[in-house]
């Protein structure tokens, strides 16, 4: 961190900050300019509250050199990290599709639903039992029963399913059905909850939060690899922004920024991110054009009587038409499907 | 546009509103609803202010049905828009490569770039002239003297010139050397500048303002399309959001929904989008597989001692790889 100091602070304050620097064990490096004096603070000051200094006589501000997320962090660990899911290493050259309804409705819609994604090409099933639903009013999920038809498709056509806790104790539960928990953009922040599913053991899905910085969710990453699970995937899934034709906006700067920054595999999410069935080709091809390591993607064999995000589904013959168009892209960029 | 009435609306007022609609010159439809009565308007209502009605007794609020633009809009002509461009005709199947420095810096700095991107693949050069910076201190570009030195760019290297005009006085000018004038983002909503661009007799590059929606853009593209010019590309470069880690958020999703809206030609700036060049290249891919018409692309060959943009600009050897590889999606899409 490097500590500016106010254009007019004094010796003694100068003094004084150098001191406590000292004090909790850094050293410092001082610079003084015409116009100001700067104490550069050497060492790994991740665990250092900045504001203690802020609130030093004299001091104007501090600013961060070194990102606040460690193992996230390509610098620790510069090899990409390979989720391991029923055969795709996902993060390595195999794009991941992960397909299925928003919600789970009935039995015989998860079932229609994997049969049909899966027919063609998904390589993993999605499908929400506990929604975070925006309306107190709205479906809220079928809850455990939603798990055991996820298990029963899961059974009949061998995809591996994602499916979303919404608070700690749901960990258990789902972990019990679930092959990757997913852990939703409401709920990116929830702390609780995220050191939960890092002692679950299982492989996480972290979505973006809609109002989340890239940085916010790399922190959200840190607290389950803090917990000791290593197999965290990270999504983006639009960012909301003044634009009003969308109902997010595609934030596809993160991923090539991601790639950079961590070695966790990175997924987008264009049904969410756009919000519209009509432009999530487009932006599913975008994803991978930009070095994404999959998708995830709404899907309902009748989006009109769907209990929720029916706008945003594709039907299955326009799934497949995407696996499609994804793979020549993949193709282009050295990648299969 | 649909007037919704207030839950306690009378009969007298839901009278009034409709002999409103009717005295100039559209027709009405009731709906009376469980809760509430709401008034459909019938007929092309755009040059309506919808706030006159906002303004009567029992009125809640009003919705638009129709889009604002007109012109600009798929509905009045579906077949998508061609600029020519060097025999590439923006909008069709070959994707445009418009690349070259922020600035014009000097003769040599704007020949050197045009070689090395014409080299590279690109099928017109862009460099500013006039520089619309943030700060009034930072270079502001070498005016006349730099659209010259475009001029002799072009002559070396047979590239079109994309160069910025600020004010509708430099539109005569900057349209005596220039191929495409381009309107930057923060003119977009400078609608003098635009009228005046309206006027000219060379094509337009509109930029989308970092706050501005797409309704907005389009609406700026109307104003040029109103003057009588139809020759309008259009360019998403990025808006400003939360997100700090890069200079704007590139609108990947802005690609599908204008090119469902409108059919005018869309193009990417990956430099703006960014803010870093090491973003260029994915996210330029991106906006090939999205299906963006072309890209406009930050070039400098030595970016390091750039007078403006240093940071998102990219070497020549780095856009010729850029050029490679979105090549390479652009032939998965079925174009080239």
């Amino acid at each position: 961190m490097i500590i500016v100091m106010q254009p007019h602070a004094t010796a003694d304050q100068i003094a004084n900050v150098i001191s406590q620097v000292e004090a909790i064990g850094y050293r410092v490096h001082l610079s003084r300019g015409e116009e100001r004096t700067i104490i550069g603070v050497i060492g790994d000051d991740r665990p250092i509250d900045r504001e203690q200094f802020e609130a030093l006589d004299g001091v104007e501000k501090t600013v961060p050199i070194l990102k606040p997320f460690k193992l996230a962090s390509r610098e620790m660990h510069p090899a990409d990290t390979l989720v391991s899911l029923d055969g795709i290493k996902v993060g390595g050259p195999r794009l991941v599709l992960i397909a299925g309804p928003c919600s789970v409705e009935s039995r015989s819609q998860i079932l229609e639903t994997a049969l049909a994604v899966k027919e063609a090409g998904a390589t993993a099933l999605r499908g929400g039992a506990f929604k975070p639903r925006t309306s107190p009013y709205s479906f809220q999920g079928l809850g455990e029963e939603g798990l055991q038809y996820l298990a029963e498709a899961r059974d009949m056509t061998g995809l591996p399913v994602v499916t979303e806790a919404m608070s700690e104790e749901q960990v258990t539960l789902v972990a019990r059905y679930a092959d990757v928990i997913q852990i939703g953009a409401r709920n990116m922040q929830n702390y609780p909850l995220l050191n939960a599913v890092g002692r679950s053991g299982k492989p996480v899905l972290l979505k973006r939060g809609m109002m989340s910085t890239i940085e916010e969710l790399l922190m959200s990453a840190e607290y389950i690899l803090a917990q000791g699970n290593g197999r965290v995937m990270l999504c983006e899934r639009g960012i909301r922004t003044f634009e009003k034709y969308t109902r997010n906006t595609t934030d596809i700067n993160a991923v090539p920024v991601l790639k950079q920054m961590t070695h966790l595999p990175v997924l987008l999410d264009p049904s969410h991110s756009t919000g519209k069935y009509d432009y999530v080709i487009a932006v599913a091809k975008a994803a991978i054009a930009a070095g994404a390591d999959g998708l995830l993607v709404e899907v309902h064999p009748r989006p009109e009587k769907a209990l929720s995000d029916g706008a945003q589904s594709l039907r299955p013959e326009k799934f497949a038409q995407l696996v499609r168009e994804v793979r020549r892209i993949a193709e282009a960029v050295d990648r299969t499907v | 546009m649909i007037i919704v009435m207030q839950h306690q609306a009378t009969a007298a007022q839901i009278a009034a509103v409709v002999a409103r609609v009717e005295a100039i010159g559209y027709r009405a439809s009731l709906i009376k609803g469980e809760e509430r009565t709401v008034i459909g308007v019938i007929g092309d209502d755009r040059p309506i202010d919808r706030t006159q009605f906002e303004v009567l007794d029992g009125v809640e609020k009003t919705l638009p049905v129709l889009k604002p633009f007109k012109l600009a809009s798929r509905e009045m002509q579906p077949r998508d828009t061609y600029v020519p461009l060097n025999g590439t005709l923006v909008g069709a199947t070959r994707i445009a490569f418009i690349a070259g420095p922020c600035s014009v810096e000097s003769r040599s700095q704007i020949l050197e770039t045009a070689l090395a991107v014409k080299e590279a693949g690109a099928t017109a050069l862009r460099g500013g002239a006039f520089k619309p910076r943030t700060s009034p201190y930072s270079f502001q570009g070498l005016g006349e003297e730099g659209l010259q030195y475009l001029a002799e760019a072009r002559e070396a290297t047979g590239l079109p010139v994309v160069t910025e005009a600020m004010a509708p006085e430099q539109i005569p000018l900057v349209a005596r050397y220039a191929d495409v004038i381009q309107i930057g983002a923060r003119n977009m909503q400078n609608y003098d500048l635009l009228r005046a661009a309206g006027k000219a007799d060379k094509p337009v590059l509109l930029k989308r303002g970092m706050m501005s929606t797409i309704e907005e853009l389009l609406m700026s593209a109307e104003y040029i399309l109103a003057g009588g010019n139809s020759r309008v590309m259009l360019c998403e470069r990025g808006i400003r959001t939360f997100e700090r880690y890069t200079r704007n958020t590139t609108d990947i999703n802005a690609i599908p929904v204008i090119k469902q809206l409108t059919h005018l030609p869309v193009l990417l700036d990956p430099s703006h989008g960014t803010g870093k060049w090491e973003y260029v290249i994915p996210v330029a891919r991106a906006a090939i597989a999205a299906g963006a018409d072309g890209l406009l692309v930050e070039v400098h060959p030595k970016p390091a001692e750039a007078l403006s943009d240093g940071a998102q600009s990219l070497k020549p050897e780095k856009f010729a790889q850029l050029v490679r590889e979105c090549r390479a999606v652009a032939e998965a899409i079925g174009r080239n």
